[in-house]
């Protein structure tokens, strides 16, 4: 399981450190798993582009946005994860991230556009949750950065944080209702779909997120 | 009681001359703890885990079966038995039974078990003396009768006869966690390098480089990893530490979502926020003796001062209590709010704690 019998890359650190993902990747796009990925046309998440999930608060952005790095996350890519305070690991390993491989700011407080465009160099996925109202010039350059890293952006967007620019995949949560019993036992979201460009431009999915057993579902 | 899935591995139950048993167990533990962050080692040798997350997370129990015997095999190149049943008493002798035992039936494969899986020899033979030479019919003794016939080992053993307790004194190695630590401790270089980021690949180091820049940029707390490898508890197993940094054991002292299952907060605050539920003729809730609320709740206060209407709420469940913590008593509650925001909450000592949103 940990073991291998592959011998060390001879290349130094400060060198492999300087490969771009793009080199690396052996693919353009970065896998989805359900329920997303039906949603999606390409059904997959394509590198250096942005994707922003619009979501009032308690609305299940968040589950949204860790449930679309998931099946990436199970393949082996790196995930950074900025400004989500008190990340809850045990639903994240629900909704399919593997914590072996994620790097949090939790608190980036000011330099959040910094440490994201710093975890853009190193990892192929980055979840951002600004904790300040995002100025649009920060923003523009971090989504260059994406697209010159190779590396694909999920933006949290929130009533009182909203995302300036128009990204290229946008879920935005329309309308969340918990399923409860004796217990809470899934959320019904409805996901409107669009993006810059895109076939699926405002369509609309109803999906449970997360369902009973903590993940994504249909 | 909790549905366990016990694994033994003979060959390394015993320690060695040579050492290097304690490690090994470490070793299992770490890479079991990757497959389910709840796993526990009881003694050298003996690990379980809570399976029904598993179960779910990997398609069946059968899936989760063969990822722990993979997984044994991978560490220590050993076969391991490996069975489910109902507390730990049960998936001890289910694992060296080499059986799953159907949700419900562990009280029937307990009664069938010899008098001597209780673990005493003395009170075997008396039992045989008796005439008494399974589980099941030492547990059908009247309690009252009990020390008339047996000696003072025998009341606790009656108790986990008749399934009131699930394990048996004994059964746990509680100075193995101790060891383990210490152990850990002095080889945290080695965790550092080795433990988070296993076998290292080019993704790796980019990620290393680039969590360094963070670091720089923002101060050496500021990059974190979510550490499901150490520490004793539950809560402590997915603590977040820095980047970098030993694997810290920690306990603020304060409650921590636990155990009330599927779904999971997916913002479980580390420190937790103390919170005021009123009911609605805005008199503070308590939770009483039996577990139950003194009326149902209508608002949640936050501080600075907010107040907000509470639409449902579920509970309080009282925490799973575990062999460490047995001395407190802790109760969870699930609630909705007007705006549809659902959020978990501990009561411990009559203060209730905002723990989790299920954002």
């Amino acid at each position: 399981m940990f073991a291998s019998a592959h011998p060390r890359p001879t290349l130094s650190a400060e060198l492999i450190a300087k490969v771009r993902p793009i080199a690396l990747a052996t693919t353009k796009t970065l896998p989805l798993g359900e329920p997303w990925r039906g949603m999606v046309s390409s059904g997959a998440l394509r590198r250096g582009t942005t994707t922003v999930v619009d979501a009032a608060p308690g609305q299940g952005g968040l589950s949204l946005a860790l449930g679309l790095v998931g099946a990436a996350s199970m393949k082996g890519h790196w995930v950074g994860v900025v400004g989500v305070d008190d990340p809850g690991v045990v639903a994240m390993t629900d909704l399919g991230v593997d914590l072996r491989r994620v790097l949090f700011v939790p608190r980036p407080r000011g330099a959040w556009a910094e440490s994201t465009a710093d975890l853009l160099d190193g990892v192929d996925l980055v979840i951002v949750r600004p904790p300040s109202i995002p100025a649009h010039g920060a923003v523009r350059k971090l989504m260059d950065r994406v697209r010159e890293r190779g590396a694909v952006l999920i933006a949290l967007s929130e009533p009182r944080s909203p995302w300036p620019l128009p990204a290229d995949l946008s879920f935005k949560i329309a309308h969340s209702e918990w399923r409860a019993s004796s217990r809470l036992e899934g959320r019904q979201v409805t996901i409107v779909l669009g993006g810059r460009g895109s076939a699926h431009n405002s369509t609309e999915h109803v999906v449970m997120l997360p369902s009973a057993l903590g993940k994504g579902e249909k | 009681m909790e549905r366990l899935l016990a694994v033994w591995v003979e060959e390394i139950a015993t320690e060695s001359p040579e050492g290097g048993t304690v490690r090994m167990n470490i070793a299992l533990n770490e890479a079991l703890t990757l497959l389910c962050p709840f796993t526990e080692i009881i003694r050298l040798g003996l690990f379980v885990l809570p399976v029904r997350g598993p179960s779910r997370f990997f398609g069946g129990e059968e899936a989760v079966l063969h990822a722990v015997l993979q997984c044994v095999f991978d560490i220590t190149s050993r076969r391991a038995r490996v069975g489910i049943a109902e507390g730990l008493f049960c998936a001890e002798l289910a694992a060296k039974a080499e059986l799953v035992i159907a949700p419900g039936e562990s009280e029937a494969f307990r009664r069938t078990q010899p008098l001597e899986a209780l673990g005493r020899k003395d009170l075997a033979a008396t039992g045989h003396r008796l005439g008494i030479h399974s589980v099941g019919a030492f547990a059908d003794i009247a309690p009252a009768r009990i020390a008339e016939r047996f000696n003072r080992h025998a009341f606790v053993l009656h108790r986990v006869a008749r399934g009131e307790l699930s394990e048996l004194p004994g059964q746990r190695d509680t100075s193995l966690t101790r060891r383990i630590t210490r152990l850990n401790d002095s080889g945290e270089s080695v965790r550092e390098q080795l433990g988070f980021f296993g076998q290292r690949g080019a993704g790796e180091i980019r990620a290393e480089e680039a969590a360094k820049r963070v670091r720089h940029r923002l101060g050496p707390e500021s990059i974190q990893v979510a550490n499901v490898a150490a520490g004793r508890t539950p809560q402590d197993r997915t603590a977040m530490v820095p980047w970098g940094s030993p694997a810290a054991i920690r306990d603020s002292g304060a409650p921590w979502p636990g155990q009330v299952g599927h779904p999971s907060p997916v913002t479980a605050l580390r420190h937790p926020i103390t919170v005021q539920l009123r009911d609605e003729f805005d008199q503070p809730i308590r939770v009483g003796e039996r577990g139950l609320l003194s009326a149902a709740p209508a608002y949640i206060m936050f501080t600075p001062p907010q107040r907000r209407s509470i639409t449902w709420h579920a509970g309080p469940w009282p925490l799973v209590e575990r062999w460490w913590q047995q001395s407190r008593r802790r109760a969870q509650m699930q609630i909705l709010l007007d705006g549809g925001e659902a959020m978990l909450l501990a009561n411990e000592n009559q203060a209730w704690w905002l723990t989790g949103i299920y954002d």
